[in-house]
């Protein structure tokens, strides 16, 4: 069973945003660079399936040459080799033409399961892996919480308000991973020192033939208002009176109710 | 023999007095006794050598001698515990003192005798006699000690949570004891009884005992000498071939682990130099630990002295430091003799191994012997144990509940060293498996990520001191001091505020000193401590990389795990600084009249020793000559403290761990409450963090707090109005 796992590396979630006076992206400098939290779920994923059933687990990224550290993370985890799209074109790809660049690359590696991670937490658009299936003419069944692979089917959970999905869908699929699926495990040392001699590929746009023009074009990107100081509430100290007061703000000054 | 007569003026004895004829036969014994003996230890030796990695502890035999004299001879370790050690010192010394007599007594009969020189004569027998029969009592007071304490007071350090863990060998040692000495005295009396010399006064126990036959004819009496000499002389021959076999080989194994004890400074850990190449990192099995901490293991007396203050066993976890080392020795004594046997045919590849060329009889020998004692647990043969190391034989639970307190090492009166093993284990779960405990896995990926355990920013670590005016070396770099602040210091709210009464007392003091800002990292401890060495030398690099970039000579910190890794283990990759913990610092100030405390504080105060500065870097007064210049302080002292103090539960990388049961904190909290003091004065933000919780857990908050003698100057130096506590629920506005 052969396993694709695409990541993206993004800004540590702790990482100080700041944005470029222009306001044409965001300042890069001081960031710690990580992988996707949901890729690590995915990632996790496929070197369960791979205990599982064998096969190889292959990472797929689209990102400068600096996204090179974090494919070597996954490759510490576990997985066997790595495709890097790199391009300087690419910089501002949008959802489409990122997902294109994928399925290019896909279209070269034996797969039966693809994951993803449910969105990347820096652009937040979660389209990636629907448009990567969609563009691939597989299913995809997203935001998952658990997999089972049965053959040449798999079942996955899909948590939804209140309730819980069982999805069942043919193989290959695009999977979408979410928190809960798993515990990304820890590299073990030897994993990170395989890691720097595991085969990588890096490749450009043009070499997968896709075009790197965006259908999306970011236009300004502005920072957040600063956020006001917060508030305690006591007005007095039993639960009621201080749930009156929580209320009495959100209508009067908030005027959210 | 001819004896010039025995008379007052020429007082003596004759030795071998009624057992003339039984010299030939007492040589024989002997020859057969010191044979067992001897195969004994050199069966043992082989084990010893068939497992480890090779380390040297024999360099600087001057100064190694000197420990053996100080820990081995004078016996300072034991007698850091009044009953065990007077026990131990009377067996010990007067063992030294009987066998010195006894050799006395053979050199005169064997060599100097027959050249006519008789020198156990007049006083200088009375002498004699009287010191011998005074340590033989000594003996016998201290065994009869021994016997007490193991099997009437039965203190809980001599079991396992209740179940002791005496066995045959623990009995049938003291009772050779006893039996040596008992019947040594029978011999004496019933020899003073049949020969009367007036001058056997001096002989005053064999003389008082001798009382006990009179009427006995002279000729029952000499049968019975007879007789009972040659049960001590088997006693005592049966206790020199037992030797190797038991726990009396201690009598080799502590001394030899005196002379080898560790030398560098208390706590190094040997950094892991290779992770390019290496397959496996730190001990996941026994052969990967070094020969020295093996042996380390045969030394081990289960005197339960590591147990009786380990924070982890009294607070119920499964780990007791005394169990650690006896499962590793049980599990060696388990692998040993295969591993001898794989020596054996990787140096002599013979058909039939036990009859290699080089060693036919000692070989032959070793067969009958292992055929023998196939089962017996010391040499057994056969199959080595199929169970892990890591795991099973040392349970991970046990492995994880060590706070790296340093409780056990300072202690253990046989210098065994049990928390670099634990390290090392530590490192083969961490590095090799990555199989480890889910939050602390989180806690690595923080200081990954933005090198503080807490996952904060790192950009935010030179936040605390934004209003303070206090410069980072990048502002300018010529300071005396690089005020190194730690994860704590930076980042934790509580260790902020000890940051700030530092620096403030910095400034006031006129200290030219600077800080790094978000240039600083993690020190690591907790990643080295946890096993995680990988992370620890990336962070420890990118310290000593900025501050060998400044220049840094000398560096204050406020965290005594930054302290002792900065002292200690930097040295390793090329950060050598001068480390100075800000109690050095501040006593220091106080000394040279630099700050002045004169605001009185009231209420009684405790210091709780930290591990890492007192145990690892020994410095104790700093803190309390401190707390003695507050003026109106009332210092009271814990039951556990200095050497023995007990750990505050957060070294050890435990600070970022689950706890199971009966937190540590809490205990180390009680104890305080338990002198009534209102304050638990501390140098270490974990301590600080954890003795909080304790006062809050113990719900004592309301009338106890714990501060940092940072904190306390700072106060007592009265120069700023002490902020009026926020009203958090005050009226609001309408
Ligand atoms: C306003 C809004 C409302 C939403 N409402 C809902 C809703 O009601 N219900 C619901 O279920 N979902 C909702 N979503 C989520 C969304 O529909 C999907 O999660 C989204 O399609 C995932 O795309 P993404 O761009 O954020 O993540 P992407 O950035 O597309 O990333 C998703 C994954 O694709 C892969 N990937 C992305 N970039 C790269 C790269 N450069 N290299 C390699 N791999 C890459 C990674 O595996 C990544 O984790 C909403 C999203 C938004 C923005
Ligand atoms: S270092 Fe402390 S916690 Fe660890 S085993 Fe020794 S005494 Fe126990
Ligand atoms: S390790 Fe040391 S202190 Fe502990 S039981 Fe053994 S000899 Fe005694």
């Amino acid at each position: 069973m052969n396993i694709v796992a695409c990541v993206k590396q993004v800004p540590d979630t702790e990482a100080q945003i700041k944005v470029k006076p222009d306001g044409s992206g965001i300042d890069e400098g001081g960031i710690k660079w990580v992988m996707n939290p949901y890729d690590e779920f995915g990632v996790e994923e496929a070197l369960k399936m791979k205990e599982k059933f064998g096969g190889d687990v292959t990472i797929v990224c689209v990102g400068p040459a600096r996204a090179m550290e974090t494919i070597r993370t996954a490759l510490a985890m576990g997985a066997d080799k790595g495709i890097h799209i790199s391009d300087p074109a690419l910089e501002n790809a949008d959802a489409y033409t990122t997902a294109s660049a994928l399925a290019a690359a896909i279209k070269g590696v034996p797969y039966d399961v693809i994951l993803c991670g449910q969105r990347a937490i820096d652009d937040d658009s979660g389209q990636v892996g629907s448009v990567l299936a969609e563009l691939l003419g597989i299913p995809q069944v997203t935001v998952v919480t658990k997999v089972d692979v049965d053959g040449q089917k798999v079942k996955v959970v899909r948590p939804i308000e209140g309730a819980q999905l069982v999805i069942e869908s043919a193989l290959p699929a695009v999977i979408t991973a979410t928190k809960g699926l798993n515990e990304p495990r820890y590299a073990s040392l030897p994993g990170i020192m395989k890691a720097k001699k595991k085969p990588v590929d890096v490749k450009d746009a043009a070499a997968l033939g896709v075009s790197a023009d965006a259908k999306a074009k970011v236009g300004k990107f502005i920072p957040p208002p600063a956020r006001p100081p917060g508030k305690i509430i006591c007005a007095d100290d039993t639960p009621e009176g201080k749930a009156a007061e929580v209320a009495k703000l959100l209508r009067e000054e908030a005027k959210v109710i | 023999m001819e004896h010039i007569p025995f008379s007052v003026g020429n007082e003596g004895r004759q030795v071998f007095w009624n057992a003339e004829h039984f010299e030939l036969w007492l040589f024989l014994f002997t020859f057969v006794a010191l044979g067992i003996f001897a195969y004994g230890i050199y069966r043992r030796w082989q084990m010893w050598a068939a497992m480890g990695k090779p380390e040297i502890r024999w360099d600087d035999t001057k100064e190694r001698l000197k420990l053996l004299l100080r820990d081995g001879f004078l016996q300072i370790k034991t007698f850091k515990d009044p009953y065990p050690g007077i026990m131990h010192g009377l067996i010990f010394f007067g063992f030294v003192v009987l066998i010195f007599g006894a050799a006395f007594d053979a050199t005169e009969f064997h060599i100097t005798e027959p050249f006519g020189i008789a020198f156990l004569r007049g006083w200088f027998y009375l002498i004699f006699s009287f010191t011998m029969d005074l340590f033989g009592l000594a003996v016998l007071l201290g065994v009869l000690m021994a016997l007490h304490r193991r099997y009437i007071t039965r203190p809980d350090r001599l079991a396992y949570r209740g179940e002791s863990d005496s066995t045959a060998d623990d009995a049938i040692a003291l009772l050779l004891l006893l039996g040596i000495i008992v019947t040594g005295f029978v011999i004496e009396s019933l020899r003073i009884h049949v020969t009367q010399p007036s001058w056997e006064v001096w002989s005053f126990a064999g003389y008082a005992l001798s009382k006990a036959f009179v009427g006995v004819p002279a000729e029952t009496a000499k049968a019975m000498h007879a007789w009972t000499w040659w049960i001590h002389t088997f006693i005592v021959l049966g206790f020199i071939a037992y030797i190797p076999y038991s726990r009396l080989l201690h009598m080799i194994t502590v001394p030899a682990n005196h002379f080898m004890q560790n030398r560098k400074p208390v706590g190094t850990i040997e950094p892991i130099r290779d992770f390019e190449n290496a397959e496996s990192f730190g001990v996941g099995q026994l052969d990967e630990f070094t020969w020295k901490q093996i042996f380390d293991a045969d030394a081990c007396t289960k005197c339960g002295r590591c147990q009786d203050g380990c924070p982890a066993y009294l607070t119920g976890k499964p780990l007791s430091p005394k169990k650690l080392v006896q499962d590793l020795k049980t599990y060696w004594l388990e692998k040993a003799p295969a591993a001898v046997m794989a020596k054996k045919l990787a140096d002599e590849p013979a058909k039939w191994p036990y009859l290699g060329k080089k060693w036919p009889i000692l070989n032959t020998i070793d067969f009958i012997i292992d055929f023998l004692l196939a089962k017996t647990k010391g040499m057994p043969t056969g199959a080595p144990a199929e169970k892990a190391l890591v795991g099973e034989a040392i349970e991970l639970h046990e492995l994880w509940a060590c706070t790296n307190c340093m409780y056990c090492m300072e202690n253990c009166s046989a210098s065994i060293e049990h928390v670099p093993k634990i390290i090392a284990m530590r490192q083969y779960k961490v590095l090799t498996e990555a199989d480890f405990a889910p939050e602390l896995q989180l806690t690595y990926r923080n200081m990954e990520n933005n090198s503080n355990p807490w996952g904060v920013g790192s950009h935010l670590r030179g936040d605390w001191a934004k209003d303070l005016g206090v410069k980072t070396l990048a502002e300018d770099p010529n300071v005396e001091y690089l005020f190194y602040v730690g994860c704590s210091g930076s980042f934790d709210d509580r260790g902020k505020k000890v940051s700030v009464a530092f620096a403030k007392i910095l400034k006031e003091a006129g200290v030219s000193f600077g800080i790094l800002g978000a240039e600083e990292s993690c020190c690591g401890d907790s990643a080295m401590r946890g096993g995680n060495e990988y992370l620890y030398q990336t962070l420890a690099q990118a310290n000593i990389e900025v501050m060998n970039g400044y220049g840094v000579k000398k560096i204050i910190t406020t965290c005594p795990h930054g302290y002792n890794a900065l002292k200690k283990d930097y040295p390793h990759f090329g950060g050598n600084y001068e480390i100075y913990h800000h109690t050095e610092i501040l006593a220091d100030l106080i000394a040279k009249g630099k700050i002045s405390l004169k605001k009185s504080m009231d209420g009684v105060f405790t210091y709780h020793d930290s591990c890492f500065l007192g145990r690892y870097n020994n410095i104790y007064t700093q803190p309390r000559t401190i707390l003695g210049a507050v003026p109106g302080m009332k210092l009271v002292e814990m039951e556990r403290n200095l050497a023995k103090s007990f750990c505050c539960g957060a070294g050890g990388a435990r600070m970022w761990m689950e706890e199971e049961g009966q937190r540590i904190n809490n205990t180390r909290a009680a104890q305080a409450i338990e002198v009534k003091a209102d304050v638990i004065a501390v140098g270490c933000p974990f301590c600080l963090t954890m003795m909080s919780d304790g006062i809050k857990d113990n719900k004592k908050d309301e009338e106890m707090k714990s501060l940092d003698i940072a904190e306390i100057v700072w106060k007592s130096m009265d120069l700023e109005e002490e902020p009026e506590p926020v009203e958090v629920c005050a009226a609001p506005a309408e």
